[in-house]
């Protein structure tokens, strides 16, 4: 896990979107990461479900639908506020105050911080992480291993570029493994109402560990094994049976067909 | 802790009246505690979150909103984005109107009071620390306490029943795992003698901002185009949703049949929800669906008295799925159910059972008719059945989260022990304040 620390700033204002971060030497060309590719961010996470096949195009069209249900704040909202005061009391408040910045550029910012620390040489990885967040990157090793066949023992090493990236440390799969062994196994690994004593060590260190960045603390997906994701008809809510062959949207039959092809549809 | 006698000292930086104040997206819920009289929820006011703008152009700050008649194509403007304060321009004309006016207001001295402040789980750091000296350089509270909101639940009484728990304590449950589903997400926090354990706390991103857009999305590309009309979203999202016990029975209840084969849908379940027109009404009401009126609705004049009516069938039930089945709008995330056996996964086996025996709901999700019902039942299909399952949703779950902010701060004891002074702020700064918080360094 990285480190987090808040790094001096440097420069001028951070401008939307991005963030000023020191110059280590890192080029972030030669490896790969880009945290606007959400598509490829949501292959990797395994958010595209088994049993549904979908287009690039669909799956933007899902993500695009998603961020919208997410949105906090109007875009048309332009709504000053009555009698603004423009009185400050000290220039850290007046930056704070004066700042146009929405959640989504903080979050970047985290983000890019995040990557900033992991690939910054002997960050994260080693120092102070070892004792105290083990068994928190063991089951993030575990869960980071979406298509191995075997689960490692020992937490993945997080200067692989794929733990490195913060999207990456997203839990991917429910980190109880014997979840996904059979139907038999029951999601826990308590057995009886009288589990083992309390190792102290062991929870003095979860207790010591620090928050986790936005998004680590991000639930993961369903188990694998699970039922199927369920489709409905684009029109009216029931299942939907029926795959429209132009847009690849679902219908649940003949109406609901026919009143998606006019109005609906989205490729003609 | 301070040595005894301490509180004598000429002045004490700690003052008598504290602002606890749980910052929601949505709504505030905002009022003071004192050492003098045990806090209630009826101490608690809520206050909208936001700055908002009707049709008349007439803008409405915060509580403004009560005197307000007429909520069409009314556009908000929301300082607290995915539970953070993100836009403090709009927070502090919110805070100011709200606490430190008398008019109206709470009538508050920040210099004379101290802050409890609940946050969402999570926070950037950066956000943190503009929250941080917000609250001591511009507001100048005399001292304050930023704390996680499902923590400052670890100072409520557990909402079982009385032969359950202990007497009225302060004193934390060894284990508790706080569900938080409110308006900007749904999050699981095991606390340990009301510690929480962060790197289990997960998040999922299904909150209440969520279903009333999908219920705006649903609404608007089935039948009327209500994208500009959130707030009555909302207002029929309260109204009529439920989770269903049996959501493919219930698919099918409120199915209308295939051209060769139709079929009643069951109008227990199907409903017309009379838009309210801001003329004679300011609110809407449901009513069981009446397939000839509905009808009849499109040949109304287009001037003149009419009725408009926006039908919900399967959206009823669909919609706070998402809580449980979030993968029905393509959202990668397990539901509330598997989310905390995620966060649960974390623990030693040892606490496990702890948490599964003490768990507490809190947020406006869980009023949600049937809400409580199908997460026990979900649950006890994903733990082995020897093992004790107790949940319950605390007796208000909207002010529940400040009600434990307010007994903290109650105890003089307690406050003293977490606060930091404007003072202790000047000499050592916001980084340092930021590290206090987060539990990393000495006072
Ligand atoms: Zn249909
Ligand atoms: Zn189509």
């Amino acid at each position: 896990m990285p480190h987090i620390e808040v790094l001096p700033n440097t420069g001028a204002a951070p401008a939307p979107g991005w963030a000023y971060v020191p110059d280590t030497g890192y080029d972030p060309s030669k490896v790969a990461f880009n945290p606007k590719d959400r598509k490829r961010q949501a292959t990797r996470q395994g958010a595209v479900p088994t049993g549904v096949e979908l287009s690039a195009r669909q799956l933007t069209a899902v993500q695009r639908r998603i961020a919208e249900l997410e949105r906090d704040n109007d875009a048309r909202s332009g709504i000053e506020i009555p009698n603004k005061k423009t009185t400050f009391k000290t220039s850290a408040t007046k930056k704070i105050l004066m700042s146009a910045k929405e959640i989504r550029h903080w979050l970047d910012d985290e983000d890019a911080l995040l990557t900033n620390k992991a690939q910054a040489p002997g960050a994260g990885a080693r120092a102070p992480a070892g004792r105290v967040i083990k068994p928190v990157i063991g089951a993030r090793g575990r869960r980071g291993t979406l298509t191995a066949t075997t689960v490692p023992s020992t937490p993945v090493q997080p200067s692989t570029p794929a733990t490195n990236t913060p999207r990456a440390l997203t839990p991917s799969v429910p980190a109880f493994p014997s979840s996904v062994a059979g139907s038999q196994d029951k999601t826990l690994e308590i057995r009886t109402a009288v589990p083992a004593p309390l190792d102290m060590e062991k929870l003095e260190a979860l207790l010591a560990a620090p928050p986790l960045p936005y998004a680590a603390a991000r639930v993961g997906p369903p188990a694998a094994g699970g039922p199927p994701q369920r489709l409905f008809c684009d029109t009216c809510g029931y299942w939907g049976r029926v795959k429209c062959l132009k847009c690849g949207a679902r219908v649940c039959g003949l109406e609901c067909k026919g009143k998606h092809d006019q109005s609906m549809c989205t490729r003609f | 802790m301070p040595p005894k006698g301490w509180r004598k000292a000429a002045h004490d930086p700690v003052a008598t009246q504290t602002l606890v104040l749980d910052n929601g997206a949505c709504t505030l819920k905002a009022g003071f505690a004192s050492a003098a009289a045990a806090p209630s929820y009826d101490d608690c006011r809520i206050i909208p979150n936001c700055i908002a703008k009707g049709r008349d152009k007439r803008v409405y700050i915060a509580s403004d909103l009560e005197k307000c008649t007429n909520f069409g194509e009314m556009a908000f403007r929301r300082p607290v984005e995915r539970g953070f304060i993100v836009n403090w321009e709009a927070e502090k004309a919110i805070w100011e109107h709200e606490f430190l006016e008398g008019k109206g207001g709470l009538g508050c001295d920040p210099k004379e009071t101290n802050l409890v402040l609940a946050e969402a789980p999570n926070c950037p750091v950066q956000l943190q620390k503009n929250c941080d000296e917000m609250v001591f350089e511009e507001f100048e509270f005399a001292t304050y306490y930023r704390s996680i909101g499902p923590a400052l639940n670890a100072y409520n009484d557990l909402p079982f029943s009385a032969s359950d728990s202990p007497e009225t304590s302060l004193l934390p449950p060894e284990c508790l795992l706080l569900i938080d589903t409110s308006y900007s997400h749904t999050t699981i926090t095991p606390l340990y003698n009301g510690r929480p354990i962060h790197s289990a706390i997960r998040r999922m991103s299904v909150g209440g901002k969520l279903l009333t857009n999908y219920l705006k999305e649903l609404s608007s590309t089935r039948h009327i185009n209500m994208l500009d009309e959130t707030y009555l979203l909302n207002e029929i999202k309260e109204a009529v949703s439920f989770v269903s016990p049996s959501f493919k029975t219930d698919l099918e209840r409120t199915w209308k049949g295939g051209l060769s084969d139709r079929r009643e849908v069951d109008p227990s379940i199907v409903l017309d929800y009379v838009l309210p027109n801001y003329e004679h009404s300011a609110h809407g009401f449901a009513r069981p669906h009446d397939p000839i009126k509905a009808r009849r609705k499109l040949l109304q004049p287009l001037d003149g008295p009419r009725e408009d009516i926006l039908p919900v069938g399967n959206e009823r039930f669909a919609v706070p799925e998402l809580l449980f089945t979030p993968t029905d709008i393509g959202l990668q995330e397990a539901g509330l159910p598997e989310a905390i056996m995620q966060s649960l996964s974390v623990l030693p086996a040892a606490l496990q059972a702890g948490m599964l025996a003490n768990m507490v709901v809190v947020g406006g999700n869980s009023l949600i008719k049937g809400f409580m019902e199908r997460l026990e039942t979900d649950l006890r299909q994903l733990t082995p059945s020897n093992i004790p399952l107790r949940i319950a949703r605390a007796p208000d779950p909207i002010k529940h989260t400040w009600l434990g902010g307010a007994r903290l701060a109650h105890d003089r004891d307690i406050l003293r022990s977490v606060v930091v002074t404007r003072a202790q702020y000047q000499e050592r700064g916001s980084t340092w304040l930021g590290k206090w918080f987060a539990g990393g360094d000495a006072k």
